[in-house]
């Protein structure tokens, strides 16, 4: 069984655009990326998913259920963690976990132990709150009844790399475990570390659904030189797909062995080097770019 | 729809208790000075003096200062219904559009629970509210009567003068919980609904005083609740119930369906 599926969904706000003739699946199991631009449709695909917002046409399944007619017998296995979500100020974490935990059966068995793992004071109340600690109270009330699908909205923004890494170490151990991930986010690399696989959507619509291992295969970086003297001069490697001069700098993009760019660099008397991950839009426009020339 | 009952429950004691407290207060307050005016009769006198209009508007034109039951209906009663309906609007209007404001609908919305069942548990909370609200200031009114009243007066009358308000608040509360679904701020909710209050109480003034507006009288709550009628027909008009009951019903109905099919952002 599909974890999720959607069919030809499409979603209007009045007129403007939210997401267009989406279709996708996710197998049970995986850990899903779904990654674009801000405003591409990622939050609108989610909120569709959990019935907070109405399709304007198509539909979507989680489990094999329809997400309008069955949500809330979706919402009893799905964990969710929205982007701008909010939490009760007056509450205590414990509090606000313990209400959460009331709708699925009050058990708060996991409740310590979550709050172990992300270093989270029960006793304080939610208002007093750090942005990234707000976040870690959300991961805990999504995993707190043990979904089989979680629905993530960027849950790395405010958290410190620290805090990123144990979030991921817990959603690959809730993987382990057979929890399916849905993981939305607008950087690639984080995307790229935890997933199996990534759609990336643009402008409402869904560009392409990717293997992480065969997107990193072409994993493209940017490179920027600047030389002493000011004159670049055209280097020829295999791996540099294209390169551009200027104003005395060069600018590659790359994808082959850095060892040997470094030794064809090494004869030249260089200022600066800049080696960096491109933009999504850059190594999936290059991406595409070759997929055309093959 | 038990979680978000208990919670509803709990979250607004405080201002129960503070706009229960204060009406009892002027209740008992108000309802005091009474037993130094009894037997003088003295008021009527001076009622006599004020203009036909506002004697209308006060109910003055069909009852009597001296009387406990004509003291409760003009003095008291009209500060409770108008308070009263104040405070059962803004609590309605608050109910969802804090969910909105405070962003925490999303996370109440990601519990298995329906979309009917979030109504349910807060529509409940209401009532109990609301219920409560009058019970308070029931109680202080009887003690009040107890203390500082030694003529005779209608029980069954009194009974309808302390009951009638329940159903305008409670069809306030309605109201101002279905307004809440056309504004999601509780900024613009609130102060709508208290607005919504005052002019339908303009409405019911309007329509007392002139004939040729007396059918606005008809589409206010307040009119269904008129203090002289209650006392002169010793109750409340069953009709009158079944108008504040029915469009107290028709409001939470149409929130209903409204919710259904909202879309939820924030």
């Amino acid at each position: 069984m599909k974890a999720i599926e959607t069919f030809n969904l499409t979603k209007y706000y009045g007129k403007a655009r939210g997401i267009v003739d989406l279709n996708l699946e996710v197998e049970e199991g995986e850990i899903f990326g779904f990654v674009g631009p801000n405003g591409a449709g990622k939050t609108t695909t989610i909120r569709t998913l959990l019935n907070f917002i109405f399709p304007t046409s198509g539909s979507a399944r989680i489990f094999g259920l329809d997400v309008c007619r069955d949500s809330v017998k979706i919402r009893k296995v799905v964990g969710y963690l929205g982007g701008e979500m909010g939490y009760y100020d007056d509450l205590t974490v414990e509090g606000l976990l313990r209400y959460a935990a009331s709708f699925h059966g009050g058990d708060t068995a996991r409740l310590k132990e979550l709050a172990e793992i992300f270093k989270v004071d029960l006793n304080k109340k939610i208002y007093s709150l750090s942005l990234g600690n707000k976040k870690k109270v959300g991961i805990i009330q999504a995993l707190l009844h043990r979904p089989r699908l979680l629905i993530l909205d960027e849950p790395t923004s405010g958290l410190d790399p620290l805090m990123q890494r144990r979030l991921f170490n817990l959603l690959r151990e809730e993987n382990r475990r057979g929890t399916t991930i849905f993981f939305s986010s607008h950087i690639l690399s984080e995307v790229q570390r935890l997933c199996h696989r990534v759609a990336i959507i643009k402008e409402g619509r869904l560009i392409s659904v990717e293997e992480i291992a065969r997107l990193r295969r072409g994993q493209f970086t940017n490179v920027r030189i600047s030389f002493r003297d000011g004159k670049a001069p055209r280097l020829e490697l295999p791996g540099i797909a294209h390169q551009e001069e200027d104003n005395g700098s060069l600018h590659l993009f790359f994808n082959g062995d850095v060892n040997e760019l470094l030794r064809l660099l090494a004869r030249y008397e260089i200022d600066e080097l800049w080696m960096e991950e491109p933009s999504l839009e850059e190594i999936f426009m290059h991406y595409y770019e070759k997929e055309g020339a093959r | 729809m038990k979680a978000v009952l208990w919670r509803e429950l709990r979250v607004n004691g405080r201002s129960l208790l503070i706009w229960g407290a204060i009406l009892m207060f002027l209740t008992f307050f108000t309802m005091s000075a009474f037993g130094a005016f009894e037997f003088e009769g003295q008021l009527d006198q001076y009622v006599e003096l004020f203009p036909e209009s506002m004697r209308k508007i006060f109910g003055l034109d069909r009852l009597s200062l001296s009387e406990p039951l004509g003291y409760y209906g003009t003095e008291v009663y009209i500060m409770v219904l108008l308070f009263g309906s104040i405070y059962a609007a803004i609590l309605g209007a608050g109910l969802m559009a804090k969910e909105e404001e405070e962003k925490t609908i999303e996370f109440l919305l990601a519990r298995p629970v329906s979309r009917a069942q979030i109504l349910a548990g807060k529509l409940l909370a209401l009532l109990v509210y609301v219920f409560l609200f009058n019970v308070l200031i029931g109680l202080s009114a009887l003690a009040a009567f107890k203390s500082y009243v030694s003529s005779d007066y209608s029980r069954d009358a009194l009974l309808g003068l302390l009951a009638a308000p329940f159903l305008a608040h409670l069809a306030f509360a309605s109201f101002g919980f279905l307004l809440a679904f056309f504004f999601t701020r509780r900024r613009s909710a609130m102060p709508t609904s208290i607005g919504l209050v005052l002019a339908f109480y303009f409405c019911d003034v309007l329509a007392t005083l002139s004939e040729k507006m007396e059918f606005l009288g008809y589409l206010t709550p307040f009119h269904y609740v008129n203090a002289a009628d209650i006392v002169m027909n010793g109750q409340v008009g069953g009709i009158n119930i079944l108008v504040l009951l029915g469009a107290s019903a028709a409001a939470m109905g149409a929130s209903y369906i409204l919710y259904r099919r909202r879309d939820i952002l924030i």
